[in-house]
């Protein structure tokens, strides 16, 4: 993992399309504003995996080939 | 190739190259991934009288994986997901494109729950399609799934 120590205000860049920069450090947090072009997806990791936990728990049903059969018999 | 005559395989036997291919053409492709199914990018939507007002959704690729899903307006009356610029741009979509909507099925504990604040968004004309992540919880990740639907 790289680190680097920021001040408040300065950033880091990462390629030449994205820029993380540190708004205000307090005491138990600190502000991050991003910027990167739409097609890179940003989320909160606790987001990203809270959803990634649910997706995991979804049910796999019972396999159920006679519909697959029927979505290819059509011409 | 008509598919109209293909034997299908009536078991998990692995699918011959006919079906396959089939399934290829049927495929919707998520770009972006779904999260905890990273390695899977096309998945084949299928529906049966029985399983109606379900759906499963199965990946064709990498490790098997598959889920049902549900149209989260018959779990929640009123149900208006939204959009950002970059869904609808990930989804080839503008403003007036017919998007499908589905909510992935989980369980926990014998319970079953419908993601609405995730929900699985496919556009039908592009054969793309995207779960969609919102930073902001209007809706619960396991909203119980009433008899109802």
């Amino acid at each position: 993992m790289l680190v680097f120590t920021r001040r408040r205000q300065e950033a880091i860049r990462i390629g030449d399309r994205i820029e993380v920069r540190v708004l205000r450090v307090g005491r138990d947090g600190v502000r991050i504003g991003i910027t990167a072009p739409p097609d890179v997806p940003v989320h909160r990791e606790e987001i990203y995996e809270e959803i990634r936990q649910a997706n995991r728990a979804a049910v796999a049903p019972q396999v159920d080939l006679t519909a697959l059969a029927e979505r290819l018999r059509q011409p | 190739m008509r598919t109209a005559a293909m034997p299908v395989p009536v078991d998990r036997q692995p699918p011959t190259d006919d079906v396959r291919e089939g399934l290829a053409r049927n495929a919707v492709s998520f770009p972006d991934g779904i999260p905890g199914f990273e390695a899977c990018r096309h998945f084949v939507l299928l529906t049966s009288d029985a399983l109606a007002p379900l759906q499963r959704i199965e990946s064709i690729e990498g490790p098997p994986a598959a889920f049902l899903g549900i149209d989260p307006r018959l779990v929640l009356e009123g149900y208006r997901g939204s959009l950002s610029a970059t869904d609808l741009r990930a989804l080839e979509a503008d403003a007036e494109t017919t998007l499908l909507w589905f909510a992935i099925i989980s369980e926990s504990e014998g319970v079953l729950y419908a993601n609405l604040r995730a929900p699985i968004v496919i556009n039908p004309q592009r054969m793309v399609g995207r779960q969609v992540l919102p930073d902001d919880g209007l809706y619960p990740i396991r909203h119980p799934l009433t008899t109802k639907a």
